[in-house]
């Protein structure tokens, strides 16, 4: 019985009709052949000597060897760091909904980490001191996962709250370590490239294009003649204007506006353009938060009482940030995704760092493989924050379902 | 009734709207301690803005307003002040949906007020059984029914000690069988001896709990009587006009 | 008993005017400090707001250039040529794209569970990896290693080889092809690539439009005897169109910004232009200018088209 109803079920999404049929069997041909003809390449004519070779290229770009346990240090902390709050989300679910310690969604994660850890070095063929060291950071974050999970409810709740915290306290630790300062050596940031670079650049603008595109949504929204005027100015502008003339501009024209032709190192220069192009659209997202917003909410606010601000830090955003919270991430994603046109005004970011390699005489003709991976990489990093976002939003979402 | 007792004093309140309507034409108010002062009229004759410019949510340009004695002026940190004593129930409700109802209530207690989260809670806990709905304190707004909400609405304005409540069309959004849920908890509040002022088209209320019965049409008090006078022998033929309509 | 006096940093109707003064001369200041740098700036490297330089001989070669162009032409008629360039590959761009990406979003209604995930992860796969690493695959794995001479890939009235894109009757000619329509390689990997991003984005928006008209619609129609095509063109896109045309609106902008990506790919648009200008020129703001007002100019031209478009199909209401 139940054999056959799967079959009919299968035949009704794929057989329904004549012209079905046929689309479905063209459709499985040309995907069986496409599929071969790559599984062949990726198997036998595929060389990956070109990733393996550049792997510390390709990862922290021309950081000094010497420097290097600096970034071992970070990527130590972020382990622990990621793990508790992993465990302490699960640990205290909202308190109107039940929830498992260990959802089937964290245990496919915690299986794709292991997976990755052991996998990855012998794809890129690390060292063994390497390997192990990636082993270690990986047991790591999964120990601590599993350490705020079971035992993070016997922990005072202050120190719970207080947690959050840790995080700008490590961005700005992270950057010190990475950058130079408080004792440090400097390592200039002509010497930080590939992942690394991307990472610094995309975290430094998504931080930063967030409260300015929250201040310029509000100001859109104003009543005030002056500030909407401003605002829509400055959001138009960006949005006419093709991010690479931006980069260009900061590039070029940025030491023409400083005194004395004056101006921060490229990376900066990248980061702070990459801020206020994204504050734009990150503006309009916000702006149709705002909008939905129902109108008495405010009105309410004041009538208790609250003070202009604390009715729109407690009231308004956190609201309107709900909303725009899908555009808001998407406009990450794309921000990541925009790290690639560094590779335009000459900052070796991943493609950046993949063209130089592939300029060596060694290894031309590589591209394929260089582009597949580096498309496996971001495909994985922004489906990775997409999928976060929908989680974030199914926590957020205030419209739990019937009890 | 002395000075002492006198919580809303309203002297000839003007409002312009920018588009130049004449939307209040000097009007006079008073309202007592515990008095429950009814304000009716057709739609468009200024009672929901009159109300409104108690709690300085829309601004005069002429008369003035005293609350308990604090005069209404344009300085923020008096119109703060000024709210804080007055609460106040929109028809829309207004609940903030993204916090639960206990939430709702002590958000402003703890922010405004700066008490302690934990003495509030208790509080809002007595005030949410008062309104017969305790056991929704960790509900969202969203789940509530609109009878509900309404409730938790009033518990909210109540959780900040006002000493005048204000009242815009409370019942006028929700469905009919839950009206009389949401006016229990209002003629609840009168018994304990609450100031209030209510817009409302709720003859049977106001016949029964109201002190005093307002009729405005067009930005104007037409006319002031207790409820046996109005709805019985009104003095003025626009009040006649007015009660054959909604009868 | 009259209210007491209120200070002016807390009158109600003097804060929204203060805080206009304070922002407006923030910016003033700001703005003025910039500029003041600015002149400074040039003036010490001579070079001063002019346009003079754009009748000087431009010294460089654009390839694959509609407008007949060599190196002794003057720049202004190089950043032409290079916006001719940009015009070229957006309007087919945004004529393919439509295209595919309707063909696409449609798709992810059949009734075909195969075709469905297909699209899906078309969808998914092309939004997640970045337009600049989409176009250099195209460009350098696709299209410059395509076979040339006579082992070029051969379909019916179309060639691809390696010396690029030949349309009409294509014929070998002494090893070398040759037909009345030719397209450079760098054009057709733009071009493809372009196409691909995009029409991703398009198809969301289709979908979302069709998605948006209700399910009562389509029942209504086959209950009529509707042929699903049938339903499609008459019914359903004629009220999907208002919600589809202001989301097409913001693609096509993001198409045309994206064009100046072209650069990756050696194909000679405006932005690539202008670089080179302002590399052997040094007149960055005037080149900046240039650049920033082309844009633009596109920007505005395909808002005001589309928000013709979208008036045309609004729904007429009674």
């Amino acid at each position: 019985m139940e054999r056959s109803s799967s079959l009919q079920r299968l035949r009704a999404a794929l057989f329904a009709s004549r012209l079905d049929g046929l689309i479905t069997v063209v459709l499985l041909a040309a995907l069986l052949a496409g599929g071969q003809a790559l599984l062949h390449w990726l198997v036998f004519k595929a060389q990956w000597a070109v990733i393996q070779a550049n792997s510390t290229l390709f990862a922290i770009g021309r950081y000094p060897l010497d420097q290097q346990w600096r970034l071992w240090l970070l990527s130590v902390l972020l382990a622990a760091a990621t793990g508790v709050s992993w465990g302490w989300l699960r640990a205290f679910p909202r308190p109107d909904r039940r929830a498992r310690l260990w959802p089937a969604n964290d245990r496919l994660a915690a299986a794709v980490l292991a997976g990755l850890a052991l996998l990855l070095p012998l794809f890129l063929e690390l060292s063994a001191v390497i390997s192990q060291r990636w082993w270690g950071i990986t047991a790591l974050l999964l120990a601590c996962r599993w350490w705020a999970g079971r035992l993070g409810p016997a922990l005072p709740a202050a120190f719970r709250r207080g947690w959050p915290v840790i995080w700008p306290l490590l961005y700005l630790l992270g950057m010190t370590l990475i950058a130079g300062g408080l004792g440090l050596p400097v390592v200039s940031p002509s010497r930080w490239g590939g992942l690394l670079l991307t990472l610094i650049e995309a975290s430094f603008a998504i931080l930063l294009c967030f409260p300015l595109g929250v201040l310029l949504a509000l100001g859109r929204r104003s009543r005030l003649p002056l500030l909407r005027w401003l605002s829509v100015l400055y959001i138009e502008f960006i949005r006419g204007a093709p991010l690479i003339t931006l980069l260009f501009l900061g590039q070029n024209i940025l030491g023409l506006l400083l005194p004395g032709g004056f101006s921060p190192d490229r990376v900066w220069r990248a980061a702070w353009v990459l801020t206020f192009f994204a504050a734009a659209y990150v503006a309009e997202a916000v702006r149709s938060g705002l909008v939905a917003l129902p109108p008495g909410q405010m009105e309410a606010a004041r009538a208790l009482g609250l003070p202009v601000h604390q009715a729109m830090l407690k009231v308004v955003l956190p609201q309107a940030l709900r909303v725009a919270l899908p555009a808001m991430v998407g406009q990450f994603i794309n921000l990541l995704q925009d790290t690639t046109l560094l590779s335009l005004i000459g900052l070796f970011e991943l493609l950046g760092t993949a063209r130089a390699v592939m300029a060596n005489p060694a290894f031309l003709g590589k591209d394929a493989e260089v582009y597949l991976v580096l498309a496996v990489l971001f495909w994985c990093c922004c489906a990775a924050l997409g999928l976060g976002s929908r989680a974030l939003e199914t926590r957020l979402n205030s419209n739990p379902q019937p009890a | 009734m002395t000075d002492r007792d006198l919580m809303i004093e309203a002297r000839g309140v003007e409002k312009w709207y920018p588009n130049g309507y004449h939307a209040l034409r000097g009007v006079d108010l008073n309202v007592y301690r515990g008095e429950v002062v009814v304000i009716m009229g057709p739609s468009g004759s200024g009672k929901s803005t009159f109300i409104r410019t108690f709690n300085a949510l829309e601004d005069i340009q002429g008369g003035s307003i005293v609350v308990d004695g604090m005069t209404l002026s344009d300085d923020v940190r008096n119109i703060d002040a000024i709210r804080r004593e007055v609460g106040m129930v929109f028809q829309q409700f207004n609940l903030f949906p993204h916090l639960t109802v206990l939430e709702n209530l002590c958000l402003a207690p703890v922010l405004v007020r700066k008490r302690k989260k934990v003495e509030v809670e208790q509080e809002a806990l007595a005030l949410l059984e008062r309104v017969n709905i305790r056991e929704q304190a960790h509900k969202y707004p969203g789940q509530l029914s609109g009878g509900q909400q309404q409730r938790v609405a009033i518990a909210r304005s109540l959780c900040m000690e006002p000493r005048v409540m204000l009242f815009d069309e409370p019942t006028s959004a929700l469905d009919p069988e839950m009206v009389q849920e949401v006016l229990e908890v209002m003629q609840e509040l009168a018994r304990e001896g609450m100031t209030m002022v209510v817009v409302t088209h709720e003859v049977r209320f106001a016949r029964q709990v109201a002190s005093r019965v307002v009729l405005m049409a067009e930005g104007e008090v037409v006319e002031m009587a207790p409820p046996e006078q109005f709805f019985t022998a009104p003095q003025h033929e626009r009040t006649r006009q007015f009660l054959s309509q909604i009868a | 008993m009259a209210p007491p006096v209120t200070p002016w940093w807390r009158n109600r109707r003097l804060i929204p005017w203060l805080v206009q003064a304070a922002v407006g001369l923030l910016v003033l200041v700001l703005v003025a400090f910039l500029l003041g740098n600015l002149v400074q700036n040039l003036a010490a490297a001579g070079l001063l707001l002019t346009w003079r330089w754009i009748g000087n001989p431009a010294g460089f070669d654009i390839a694959g250039s509609w407008l007949p162009f060599s190196a002794d032409q003057p720049y202004w008629w190089a950043l032409l040529a290079g916006l001719v360039n940009t015009l070229r590959v957006v309007v087919i761009g945004l004529i393919g794209a439509s295209i595919v990406g309707t063909a696409v979003g449609v798709a992810s209604f059949s009734g075909n569970a195969l075709l469905r995930g297909l699209a899906r992860v078309y969808v998914e796969l092309i939004r997640n990896i970045p337009l600049l690493l989409q176009l250099v695959f195209w460009y350098f794995v696709v299209f410059l290693s395509l076979p040339g001479g006579a082992q070029a890939i051969q379909w019916p009235g179309v060639v691809l080889a390696q010396s690029g894109l030949y349309l009409g009757m294509p014929e070998l000619v002494n090893g070398v092809w040759q037909a009345p329509i030719r397209l450079s390689v760098e054009f057709a990997a733009l071009l493809t690539g372009l196409i691909v991003y995009i029409s991703a984005f398009i198809s969301e928006v289709v979908r979302g439009g069709i998605a948006s008209v209700p399910k009562g619609q389509w029942e209504a129609a086959r209950a009529l005897g509707f042929s699903p095509l049938q339903t499609l063109r008459q019914v359903v896109l004629p009220q999907a169109l208002p919600v589809i045309v202001p989301g097409l609106n913001n693609q096509y902008i993001s198409l045309a910004k994206s064009s100046s990506l072209a650069i990756a790919c050696g194909y000679a648009d405006l932005y690539s232009v202008a670089e080179t200008t302002l590399n052997q020129t040094g007149r960055a703001v005037e080149v900046m200018v240039i650049l920033l007002g082309a844009y633009l100019a596109m920007d505005l031209v395909i808002s005001a088209l589309m928000n013709a478009l979208n008036r045309a199909v609004q729904l007429r209401s009674r």
